[in-house]
């Protein structure tokens, strides 16, 4: 029996039935997208002589600056529990993950409306290569964090198995808010100009380059800053500390499981229209 | 007959000119998507029907050429038969597996080898790895760029990467095949053996053939849809009516004037056609030309070349007029040319018209498309002569 498809203007499926559409797509285009993600990183890193240092190089330029800056006593730090360099580098490496996994659903779409608006494959293929090159930049990063932790001798202690998961669950919440943003982002460059600039101004509203103050109006905007807690917890596993905010955790498995289920049904409803609007 | 696996019924689509609003209806559509409400049928501001209205079905083994102008929402149809955008009215049906060549070689990123590009292109068009690895050494021959083959694709010529292109599509085993107008940019080898393979897959395989190149289109296809903005202008099984109709689309009387020296002018001219542009085949073509001489720079009677052209624009013929003999007495000549027993075959032709200098040969006046006629036949054909032929056809013993 031949498959059939049927292409008409009808909206009437069921959320369910767009959801589970959506894994389907998701399961059936994973090898398209593990061979587009070897693509790309082959690609990049074939006409490049660092290669894979660039993944490192701006976080490690951020903070060098943080770490002049505090060493030549510029700006006046409150102490860090762990020695200043190792907070900075973490602090600023998560946050550029969290700023790649923000942009990614558009960046990933962007770069492949080529196909997109030519040959008829599940798009939920683009959101995987994205997590998969997210992965790759995340092992690089990993490298860098565990070479420093080593030389300033850092031990972890057993939070670390919370490490991973807790990541994975905040790569995932912004994931999620990026493939939100992504119908939107593709149409109009505008979002996609403001991620950095929201990103970097976000940065100083939480415990990335100092601690949380004792008190004033920086650590009640921080306190209400639901990032700060992202970031505190993911490098609290990672130098030695223990989780300290797991209601806050268990939160935001919550609205991420939410806003997960939400992407996938925006996305898979969008995605034909903005393949419609790119080609026109 | 086949069964049939492609059918359209009331195919619309609507577009929007300005890219701004373009991108707001895309928006509202979207919130309207998520809501689960039906998209609006009628037309917003600055929007248009890209199509409208299409109604067909093709078979297995059957082959729909699908021609119109530019713009006429050739594409449009086929991203909709392809899946990539829904039509905004009426339904698509389509059964067993597709294949697009719309956009050969889609996926490949030109940094990386040929053999590399061709998992990255035949992953996005939906095959799966072991087909790939089974396939490889099939698409390296079909495409004849074993030396090449692991050379960087951004060093490939156009046409290299169509043929590497083309060589991936064709190892899919299509029950559907959409063609686009791709095979442009090969040469005419590849062209060749691109039509061979689709000659073979044609019988198990329903096809849409979308190209501005009629004698392909008269090549493989047995229907034709013929569209003009967005409408079906003539559908149906008649190859040559089809083709017809699309070329009086682009017919012109307008000549066009390539060279003159002003020494001499076309006063009058007639030719031997009916009240419809019309002559039968076989029968004699008498052109008569009246020159009025403006220059006493013409001493000897001008030589006179007419070059027929069909409506392919393909020069086909040609009749050289010229007599030393006669001498200019009043400054006004007439030519009488009679061509005997016309052999064209049904269609429209058209006549440039070169006036030289009898001995030097230098132009003096040169136009093209000077007049056109029609051609009437009995018989139809693709090809522009029809050779009257003698035979005869006996029982013969071995």
């Amino acid at each position: 029996m031949l498959e059939t498809r049927i292409y008409s203007n009808s909206n009437t499926y069921s959320i369910l039935h767009i959801l589970l559409s959506s894994i389907k797509g998701y399961k059936s285009s994973f090898y398209l997208a593990k061979q587009l993600a070897k693509r790309d990183i082959k690609a990049q890193y074939r006409q490049s002589l660092l290669g894979i240092l660039w993944a490192l190089i701006p976080v490690f330029i951020n903070a060098l600056v943080w770490i002049l800056l505090q060493r030549s006593g510029a700006v006046k730090l409150t102490d860090t529990p762990i020695p200043y360099p190792v907070y900075v580098l973490i602090g600023t490496t998560i946050w550029s993950i969290f700023g790649e996994c923000l942009a990614m659903p558009i960046t990933t779409v962007n770069a492949n409306i080529g196909i997109i608006t030519k040959i008829n494959f599940e798009k939920e293929a683009l959101i995987s290569l994205g997590f998969i090159k997210l992965l790759f930049n995340l092992l690089i990063k990993l490298g860098l964090i565990i070479l420093v932790l080593s030389v300033y001798h850092i031990l972890p202690s057993s939070s670390i198995f919370f490490f991973i998961p807790l990541l994975l669950l905040t790569m995932l919440f912004f994931v999620a808010i990026g493939t939100l943003l992504a119908p939107i982002g593709v149409l109009y460059a505008d979002i996609s100009r403001m991620i950095p600039i929201a990103m970097q101004l976000l940065m100083y509203t939480c415990p990335v380059l100092y601690v949380l103050p004792k008190e004033g109006f920086l650590r009640q905007i921080m306190m209400y800053n639901p990032l700060s807690y992202f970031i505190i917890d993911v490098r609290n596993t990672l130098t030695g500390f223990d989780v300290e905010h797991w209601f806050f955790w268990l939160g935001a498995f919550v609205v991420t499981g939410i806003m997960a289920l939400l992407a996938m049904l925006v996305y898979r409803v969008s995605m034909p229209i903005i393949t419609e609007r790119m080609s026109a | 007959m086949g069964e049939v696996l492609i059918k359209a019924e009331g195919v619309s689509k609507k577009f929007a000119k300005d890219l701004k609003r373009s991108l707001y209806y895309g928006l509202v559509d979207m919130a309207n998507g998520v809501m689960g409400k039906s998209k609006t049928r009628n037309l917003r501001k600055d929007e248009f029907w890209a199509v409208r209205d299409l109604n067909f079905e093709v078979r297995r083994g059957e082959c729909l050429g699908l021609i119109g102008h530019n713009g006429a929402g050739k594409s449009t149809l086929l991203k909709m038969l392809n899946g990539l955008i829904s039509p905004d009215e009426g339904t698509i049906t389509m059964k067993g597996r597709i294949g697009a060549l719309i956009e050969l070689g889609a996926g490949f990123n030109t940094v990386l080898t040929g053999r590399e590009n061709i998992y990255n292109n035949a992953a996005v068009i939906g095959f799966s790895r072991e087909e790939i690895d089974a396939n490889l050494k099939d698409i390296i021959a079909f495409s004849e760029l074993e030396e090449f083959i692991d050379m960087p694709v951004k060093n490939y010529s156009s046409g290299m990467k169509v043929r590497l292109g083309f060589a991936i599509a064709a190892q899919l085993k299509p029950d559907i095949l959409l063609i686009d107008e791709v095979l442009a940019v090969g040469d005419l080898g590849f062209v060749l053996k691109c039509f061979k393979k689709i000659d073979q897959l044609l019988p198990q395989t329903a096809l849409i053939f979308v190209s501005h190149s009629m004698p392909m289109v008269a090549r493989i296809c047995n229907q034709i849809v013929l569209m003009d903005h967005g409408k079906t202008e003539y559908q149906g099984f008649d190859i040559p009516t089809g083709i017809g109709l699309y070329y009086n689309k682009f017919s012109t009387s307008e000549n066009s004037v390539l060279f003159d020296d002003g020494s001499l002018e076309v006063s009058s001219f007639t030719l031997n056609v009916d009240e419809n542009n019309t002559l039968k085949r076989g029968e004699d073509l008498v052109v008569v030309l009246n020159f009025t001489i403006k220059s006493s720079n013409v001493q000897l009677v001008p030589s006179v070349y007419l070059e027929f052209r069909d409506k392919e624009q393909r020069p086909i013929a040609g009749a050289i007029v010229k007599d030393k003999k006669v001498e200019i007495i009043n400054n006004a000549l007439r030519y009488t040319i009679t061509i005997k027993n016309i052999p064209f075959s049904l269609g429209l032709y058209s006549i440039d018209l070169t006036v030289g200098n009898f001995e030097t040969k230098e132009p003096i006046l040169r136009i093209n498309n000077f007049c056109s006629f029609q051609v009437a036949s009995t018989t139809q054909m693709w090809v522009p002569i029809e050779l009257d032929a003698n035979f005869t056809i006996e029982n013969h013993t071995v």
